[in-house]
């Protein structure tokens, strides 16, 4: 392994504009101003859909409309970037009885809506609307006399029209109000493709807001210092701008997201997908960071707000002085960025059915399962198999019936592919509604004449293996005391399962501190990759998932963490789960994602990146972080940010997968859970989003006390 | 095959030494400082420590073999962070041989001991010598106030210290700042004095006082009552150590 250290660099991470203004920006958000321009009710359309007879798909056309029609522009004089949320909520196309009929015997998926997915940002920004228009009248011609074809065309531009006519009314708002700049873009914009970096973001922000008032959510931005660059660097060139005011346009641009978020569906604030993803390698394999993926860094180390949520592709031989910059903003605390690495995904990728000319362009979904922009009509998180469900079961019942410890590694494997089984056959009747507007966004749905719900070229669907650690480690307290050592005989552990450990002391601590714990021993990581061999099995044997794609496996835990433990109805992994085998007591925590049981004591990170560098991500490609708190004393110096930067190589050299790195200070957050209001701003990492701390519901903030901690 | 009681193995620690590193703490110091934050070091025997997550037992037996096995697991990656692995704890000389064995069972690795120099001259040169660098403490000077403070005799300490001058490794002395008892003028004076005259010192590190010491006493049964007072803020002289032409550093401060 090559020397990785460096000189401490000097990579600048601080801000060449003028932050006035935006600090009023951000204080009116924080502050909630923009609520109160919000409308009491949505646009309400069901009497006219019922009159009219709409199909569903004419239904959501129908509702882009009315809600872009509600929305009266509304600008600040400080504006440069403009559109703030008027309609408070998106209204049902259908009444919950018609509902009821249009879905019977299907499954949806959460709230029905398509999701978590990414549009192809670039080629609507570089075509503008009117093109995709003509696109869409081109195909409508072409398959005339396809009935469907022709009502979803028809659909789609009629949400083209909407945004069209949305832009123009804000464009009148705009010259009403003198700001002639802004009339100017929107005249361009989002019709025609942008002429510059201002442009561009006006677009996006708009395109990017329609989608979430068709009651579509987890809208993630993509690679966005991919296909926002030449604008930039075109503007970079002929000094239309400087590097100041290109900062300044992005920071209000990322703050401008900031201020419908709460309108957004998701587990708890700020789980809502706005996602950004940095860096990667070019279609020819070379290193795409540019001045645009730093510039978004030093943006975000500025704004310190929750949403656009950053992420970063690195490989192994990413330059320090990126990695360093990057780790400034994890210093931040705000779980930014999370890692993916190139690597190990992209071949992956190729290696579960996905076409190298794609695969290169990867992003992640709202919260790390990966994606394809504008080509993945994929649920990347259909549910999670209970780790700790099965190997509790497989421990419970092979220990009864006399089993050796390959018996009861075989009934983990068989209770694994039944969960599996029972989600797969559950999705092979997803319904997902149409989307004429998103469908506009993406590859393919205007050029052949199918709306997104159809599917796009990549259809599959991602299950995640949750709280695998907790697994391993009952599987081998288990595998070391009953078999190996013959300390503790079957019938004695069973009976302090079933008392919850209570009167059982000494067992307990004897598992709790003597076994081996993922992240500290080989014993317990062969058993992590065990398991996850075992998932992989069972989700191949799904030929089709019941649109035309397969079933990918992932190593996240989601909110399943909490939801475990506790039991939640109508899920068939969430039973809950009583004592286990690893000394844990009924109702404690599992760990989130990737890493070890918040029971065991870790020697640290160096321990945990090589335990989880033995799971075979090759066949577990869905995603899900190696998560990692490390204390606030890590960053004291600039050596210590080498070293983190340093760490995060180590990660990705190792050949692990993603990477979510959290910065805590314990006693900043005790003192938060006693005085809230002192630590309104603060914002922590939760699983696949970051929230602010005291908006957060108190198990979720216990959960993050209790996490193991690095460099204390 | 000898075994060593070892109450911590800790990664990315990144205060014990140059690059990422590994620091294993070993159980059991023949001094009693009282300002010491690690209580759990103290005595050589297992303990137990009482938190509201539960009682746990801290101090485990090891043999060399598997202490060398875990640590030559992360030998490449600490090498290529520049880094490497710590012994420190407690007194990690009190374990003399034991370290030994360990440290010569390791991969190609950079080793650094962090001591106290309270050992047998013999104790001593039989680890220092397989060492890349020393972390050498130099608390106080005075043999009185020393002997007061510490509850040992600083002869042994000092005479290890000359030894390590002589020997081809290098040095960092380290102070801790303990208000009114190792910051005083007159002491830090007299560890520059006796700084300038050694041979293969790297340079001397001032250790300002760690308010978090004394967190962990009650949870080991134990009383933390220290001599000194401390609210008092710590005078940070680098003057002494300027003019007696020692290059000095403050190690583990906070920036803001």
């Amino acid at each position: 392994m090559s020397s990785l250290c460096a000189e401490p660099n000097v990579l600048s991470s601080t801000l060449s504009f003028n932050p006035a203004r935006l600090n009023a920006q951000k204080a009116r958000i924080r502050q909630l101003e923009h609520k109160e321009v919000r409308f009491p009710t949505p646009p309400d359309l069901l009497a006219e859909c019922d009159r009219e007879d709409l199909s569903w798909p004419r239904r959501a056309a129908r509702l882009i409309r009315r809600m872009c029609e509600a929305e009266a522009p509304f600008i600040h004089a400080d504006e440069h970037i403009v559109f703030t949320r008027r309609t408070p909520s998106v209204p049902p196309i259908y009444s919950p009885t018609q509902w009821e009929e249009r879905t019977r015997g299907r499954t949806l998926h959460e709230l029905g809506p398509i999701s978590n997915i990414c549009a192809d940002w670039g080629q609507v920004l570089s075509q503008g609307l009117l093109e995709r228009r003509r696109v869409a009248a081109e195909t409508r011609q072409r398959l005339a006399g396809d009935v469907e074809a022709e009502e979803f065309l028809d659909c789609a531009v009629e949400t083209i029209d909407a945004v069209l006519d949305l832009a123009s009314r804000y464009t009148l708002e705009a010259r009403r109000l003198g700001k002639l700049d802004v009339a100017e873009i929107l005249e361009r914009v989002p019709a025609l493709p942008p002429q510059s970096f201002h442009e561009a973001l006006q677009s996006l922000r708009l395109l990017h807001a329609v989608v979430w008032m068709g009651g579509n959510y987890h809208v993630g931005l993509g690679r966005l210092d991919q296909y926002l660059w030449p604008y930039l660097e075109q503007d970079l060139k002929s000094k239309r701008l400087d590097i100041a005011s290109a900062e300044e346009l992005l920071a209000e641009f990322f703050i401008s997201l900031n201020k419908d978020s709460d309108l957004y569906p998701g587990v708890q604030q700020g789980d809502n997908g706005q996602t950004v993803m940095l860096g990667g390698c070019t279609i020819d394999g070379h290193d795409a960071a540019n001045e645009l993926t730093r510039m978004a860094i030093r943006v975000a180390l500025y704004t310190n707000m929750i949403d656009p949520k950053i992420n970063l592709r690195i490989n192994g031989d990413t330059d320090l002085a990126l990695l360093m910059l990057a780790t400034e903003l994890t210093r931040k605390g705000l779980g930014f960025p999370q890692y993916s690495n190139d690597d190990v995904v992209i071949p992956a990728l190729i290696a579960n059915g996905y076409d190298p000319k794609d695969a290169w362009n990867y992003t992640v979904a709202a919260c790390w399962e990966f994606i394809l922009p504008g080509k993945g009509m994929e649920v990347v998180n259909i549910g999670a198999v209970s780790m700790p469900l099965a190997v509790d079961q497989a421990i419970r019942n092979g220990l009864e019936a006399g089993d050796c410890f390959n018996g009861i590694l075989r009934r983990t494997a068989s209770y694994i592919r039944g969960q599996v089984r029972e989600l797969a056959e559950s999705y092979s009747h997803l319904l997902l509604p149409p989307a004429p507007y998103y469908s506009v966004l993406m590859d393919g749905c205007l050029e052949s004449g199918r709306d997104l719900s159809c599917g796009l070229k990549y259809n599959n669907f991602g299950i995640h293996g949750a709280a695998s650690s907790s697994a391993a480690d009952a599987l081998a307290a288990v595998e070391k005391f009953v078999f190996q050592e013959g300390q503790v005989s079957a019938e004695e552990l069973l009976a302090a399962m079933r008392a919850n450990f209570v009167g059982h002391k000494e067992l307990q601590d004897k598992l709790l501190h003597d076994a081996p714990k993922t992240g500290n021993d080989p014993e317990a990581d062969a058993l992590l990759s065990t398991l996850f061999d075992a998932l992989a099995d069972a989700c191949d044997a799904v030929q089709d998932n019941g649109r035309g794609g397969r079933i990918r496996p992932g190593t996240g835990s989601a909110m399943y963490y909490v939801w475990l433990t506790r039991g939640k109805t109508g899920n068939p992994c969430e039973v809950p789960i009583g004592a286990t085998a690893d000394g844990r007591q009924q109702g404690e925590f599992f760990s989130a994602n990737l890493a070890p049981s918040p029971q065991a004591q870790v020697r640290g990170p160096l321990s945990v990146l090589q335990a989880f560098s033995g799971v075979n991500y090759r066949r577990i490609c869905n995603g899900g972080p190696i998560t990692m708190e490390l204390s606030d004393s890590v960053f004291s110096d600039s050596e210590a940010l080498n070293k983190c930067a340093m760490l995060v190589s180590t990660f990705a050299k190792l050949g692990c997968q993603q990477l979510q790195l959290n910065t805590v200070s314990l006693s900043t957050l005790l003192d938060a859970m006693d005085h809230p209001d002192q630590h309104r701003n603060l914002i922590v990492r939760v699983w696949g989003w970051s929230g602010y701390f005291c908006e957060l519901a108190r198990e979720y903030q216990e959960h993050i006390i209790a996490r193991n901690r690095y460099g204390d | 095959m000898q075994s060593g009681m070892i109450f911590d193995i800790r990664e990315f620690t990144v205060h014990d030494g140059p690059g990422v590193r590994t620091t294993v703490f070993l159980k059991g110091c023949p001094l009693r400082c009282s300002w010491c934050h690690n209580p759990e070091g103290m005595s050589p025997a297992p303990e137990v420590i009482e938190s509201p997550s539960g009682s746990r037992t801290v101090g485990k037996l090891y043999t060399a073999e598997r202490l060398s096995t875990i640590l030559n697991r992360q030998a490449s990656i600490l090498e290529a962070c520049g880094g490497g692995v710590t012994f420190s704890g407690g007194e990690p000389l009190s374990q003399a041989s034991f370290l030994a064995e360990v440290i010569a069972q390791l991969n190609s690795i950079h080793v650094l001991l962090d001591t106290s120099g309270y050992a047998t001259e013999d104790d001593f040169r039989l680890v220092a010598k397989l060492c890349n660098l020393v972390f050498f403490d130099l608390k106080i000077m005075d043999r009185a106030l020393h002997f007061h403070h510490t509850g040992v005799d600083n002869a042994i300490i000092l005479n290890n210290l000359r030894a390590l001058s002589t020997m081809d490794v290098p040095f960092v002395i380290r102070t801790p700042l303990v208000p009114g008892v190792t910051d005083t003028e007159e002491n830090l004076n007299a560890i520059a004095q006796c700084a300038a005259q050694l041979r293969g010192l790297v340079r001397v590190d001032l250790l300002p006082y760690n308010r978090a010491a004394g967190g962990k006493y009650a949870a080991l049964g134990k009383d933390f009552s220290p001599a000194y007072d401390e609210s008092v803020p710590v005078q940070i002289r680098l003057g002494c150590f300027e003019s007696a032409g020692v290059p000095v550093r403050v190690a583990g401060q906070v920036p803001r």
